[in-house]
């Protein structure tokens, strides 16, 4: 068993995996011959199933992967692994490999990084008056073998190599072969999401607000210790409209999107007749001021504001809305390589109204 | 009965209170010493493997300075005539001689300030009086109690170093960057042109939780990145990454050089620089092996420290030298010793100060520039700093898959940190005669 590459973007690398750790502690990273896949599945909340081109993050000429399988299954502190990569964001060279101390599997990073020294003297005059107080070695450092440093003052590329060791589990073709995306019936609206940074600045306010007005609404009755955190209601229709709003006792807010693009399914994958039937082009014929043509859902606000971290990628996301059942996100990283092939698909259940 | 009165221009306030803020990394209490030409703050930790001292030199750090040490009773307090002594808490120093003042009450900042002893033999209450002079006719004063004692010091022979090296802290700090925020213990060597700083955990692992275990970093650099480097190859000494990053975090303040010296694993290590009429010093216990010939593998690090406990060699050698260098130094002086655990009981300590990440949106505004990446971090996540190392999911339910080798495993990193404890761990009734070698008063 073999992986070795070097990474091409290490920062999309480093943000994917920053927000993929804001849903879970572990992540099971599948590598294939093309591709990449990440998965999380918390005890409870949102799972994530990340697909992406081996070209997108890992220099495709250098990427091998020797299995039996013809894939790695690793299961990965992706915490620990966002930390590491952190120290390769800046750097030139980055190489990952899976390795092995002891009995323990390792993904290891290998990061060259380098800089400028300032340089205190720029032409180089050696400096021949040492003002500085330390003290002399004493004699017996001659015997140490190790050099001393030409002392040239100028600014020169300094070099500095980083390794980072995370510690990983290899799991077995059959501990994973149980696992495989949730399958939910055809979404009712499909619809393309404004700004992720507007969207969470706007929630995150919401169940801010929300949370308050419940503490003081409840700190007279009872303790508010295991007050579980707000929901917040999303709806769409297939007219371009979204709709985020929370209530409580005391008020209901609720902002609106309107213009927005509702996607529609490539045609040339559904028969003639499929098409029409599709839950979403039946909401698409009622109008925007009837109710039912709402879809609607009620997600964890502190669930949603972690999910959104991933707009850090500056992503497309269509949200397909399952009236009453689920939402799920498709986000679609941007960048030279194809779309559709790099995906993020977020799966939420909705909660049932209180 | 002392007198001490000295005052200080406001950059001197600043400066006393990053050397207090510094401090407070070690203990909570300072030790607080004047003698006629300078003025030394000092706090040794608990377990003993960490001295951390800031001289402040009479003539050139104060503004006016004066000491004296009058006849009648005191000599009864201090161990030596002609210095003065006693313990105070940080935090009261540190709220005292506050730091900068914020723009807003520019005004009222502070001009002067004016430090004076009370030790009042007569009465119960012994003070330390602060005056801070400030803008607008402000004075801000302060009494602060304080206890005496006897100050102990860590000494270090700086005539016996065999190994030294000075570099510029910010390239440290650089380093430190890359550090995990529950890495405990720094490892340091050189090979190749390369020095080498290595991360490690002496966590006993749970075989069940190996997602657990922390990440293991090592950052090589260039010797020519150190103004000199003058050290053995191959040579691994071991400190506690807290502080490390204490020393480094001030000596990136004061913007000097920073100079280590030390002999060899398991002796104390020091950390250096003067600036400003300040001198700093840090000496630290190191561990490690006495011969680092076989441990090319930096990562392989921490199973060799703690062989190296289980083997009597290295310890004999240690004995021996130091009844040779015994007859030099100073007799150590009676006071009681608390068992030297070794690190023990700093390895439950968890790095208080790790770089947890401000919270993200610190304004009210709904449309803030999508520029910083931190602005997508989840707000309010108060599990955050632990989110790193603290790993419950397990994605198969299988723990067997590759249980053998993890069981393997884990008698490795746990006897070890049994035996140490045994070695380590010195019974209070032994004789002072055979502490040599294993703390840093020796």
């Amino acid at each position: 068993m073999r992986f070795r590459t070097q990474l091409s973007n290490a920062s999309v690398f480093s943000k994917l995996t920053a927000s993929l750790s804001s849903l879970g502690k572990v992540c099971w990273m599948r590598l294939e011959q093309g591709f990449i896949r990440f998965t999380i599945i918390p005890d409870q909340g949102t799972q994530v199933w990340a697909q992406l081109p081996v070209d997108s993050i890992f220099e495709e000429d250098s990427y091998i992967l020797e299995s039996n399988t013809g894939v790695i299954n690793l299961e990965v502190p992706i915490g620990s692994l966002h930390r590491a990569l952190r120290s390769a964001v800046a750097a030139k060279f980055t190489n990952l490999r899976l390795t092995k101390k002891g009995n323990v599997p390792l993904l290891a990073l290998t990061i060259r990084a380098t800089s400028w020294t300032t340089g205190n003297n720029a032409l180089g005059i050696p400096d021949t008056s040492n003002s500085t107080s330390t003290t002399d070695p004493s004699p017996t450092t001659a015997v140490s073998t190790s050099t001393t440093t030409d002392r040239s003052t100028g600014p020169r590329e300094r070099e500095t190599v980083i390794t980072q060791e995370i510690p990983v589990k290899v799991l077995h073709e059959s501990a994973v072969e149980g696992l495989h995306q949730p399958r939910c019936r055809d979404p009712d609206v499909n619809i393309l999401l404004p700004s992720l940074l507007q969207l969470k600045n706007i929630s995150e306010r919401f169940t801010k607000l929300a949370t308050e007005s419940k503490s003081t609404t409840t700190t007279s009755t009872t303790t508010t210790s295991s007050s579980p955190s707000p929901k917040l209601e999303l709806s769409a229709t297939m007219h371009g409209s979204l709709r985020m709003s929370i209530g409580t006792d005391a008020f209901r807010i609720s902002s609106t999107w309107t213009d927005l693009l509702n996607p529609s399914l490539d045609p040339g994958q559904l028969a003639q007749g499929e098409l029409e039937q599709l839950p979403s082009e039946r909401m698409r014929g009622i109008p925007e001021d009837e109710e039912a043509a709402w879809a609607r859902v009620r997600i964890d606000g502190k669930d949603w504001s972690r999910i959104l971290s991933v707009g850090r990628l500056n992503p497309r996301v269509v949200a397909s809305f399952i009236h009453e059942t689920a939402l799920v996100l498709y986000v679609f990283l941007p960048g030279s390589w194809n779309e559709e092939d790099s995906c993020l698909t977020y799966y939420l259940n909705s909660y049932a109204v209180e | 009965m002392a007198s001490l009165s000295f005052s200080l221009a406001p950059k001197a306030i600043y400066q006393l209170h990053d050397a207090l803020t510094c401090l407070a990394k070690f203990d909570d209490n300072v030790a607080f010493e004047a003698e006629i030409d300078l003025l030394r703050l000092s706090v040794l930790n608990l377990t003993k493997t960490a001295y951390s001292a800031f001289v402040f030199e009479a003539d050139s750090f104060f503004e006016t300075y004066s000491f004296s040490r009058g006849r009648g009773g005191s000599s009864s307090r201090a161990a030596r005539p002609d210095k003065f002594s006693c313990q105070m808490l940080i935090k009261a120093l540190l709220s005292a001689f506050k730091g900068k003042s914020s723009g807003r009450d520019k005004d009222t900042s502070v001009e002067r300030c004016e430090v004076e002893l009370q030790e009042n033999l007569d009465e119960s209450e012994c003070r330390l009086v602060i005056r801070l002079i400030c803008g607008l006719g402000v004075i801000k004063l302060y009494k602060l109690m304080y206890e005496p004692v006897h100050v102990q010091h860590a000494i270090f022979d700086r005539s016996k170093i065999t190994n030294e090296w000075s570099i510029e802290p910010k390239y440290l700090k650089e380093i430190t960057d890359h550090f995990g925020p529950s890495a405990e213990q720094l490892d340091i060597y050189s090979e190749h042109g390369k020095a080498v700083f290595t991360s490690f955990t002496m966590k006993s692992s749970d075989g069940k939780e190996i997602l657990r275990q922390p990440i293991h970093t090592s950052v090589a650099i260039d010797k020519r990145d150190f103004d000199y480097y003058l050290a053995e190859d191959h040579l691994h000494v071991a400190i506690h990454m807290k502080d490390f990053k204490a020393a480094i975090a001030h000596a990136e303040t004061a913007n000097t050089m920073i100079t280590a010296r030390f002999t060899r694993p398991c002796r104390p290590l020091q950390f250096a620089y003067d600036f400003e009429g300040i001198r700093s010093e840090f000496t630290l216990m190191t561990r490690g092996e006495s011969s680092g010939d076989d441990a090319p593998d930096s990562s392989r690090a921490a199973p060799v420290q703690l062989s190296a406990r289980q083997t009597p060699a290295p310890v004999q050698i240690s004995q021996r030298s130091t009844t040779s260098e015994m007859k030099q130094m100073p007799p150590p002086r009676s006071r009681s010793i608390r068992p030297l655990t070794g690190t023990s009981t700093r390895a439950s300590q968890s790095n208080t100060e790790t770089q947890r990440p401000p919270p993200s949106i610190e304004s009210d505004s709904l449309f803030v520039p999508a520029d910083d990446d931190r602005q997508w971090d989840v707000p309010n996540e108060e599990d955050e700093g632990q989110a790193e190392d603290e790993l419950g999911w397990d994605a198969t339910g299988d723990q067997t898959s590759i249980g053998p080798g993890l069981r393997d495993i884990e008698p490795k990193m746990a006897q070890p940190t049994a035996e140490e404890e045994d070695e380590m761990g010195i019974p209070p009734t032994q004789r002072m005669s055979q502490l040599h070698g294993l703390g840093l008063f020796d």
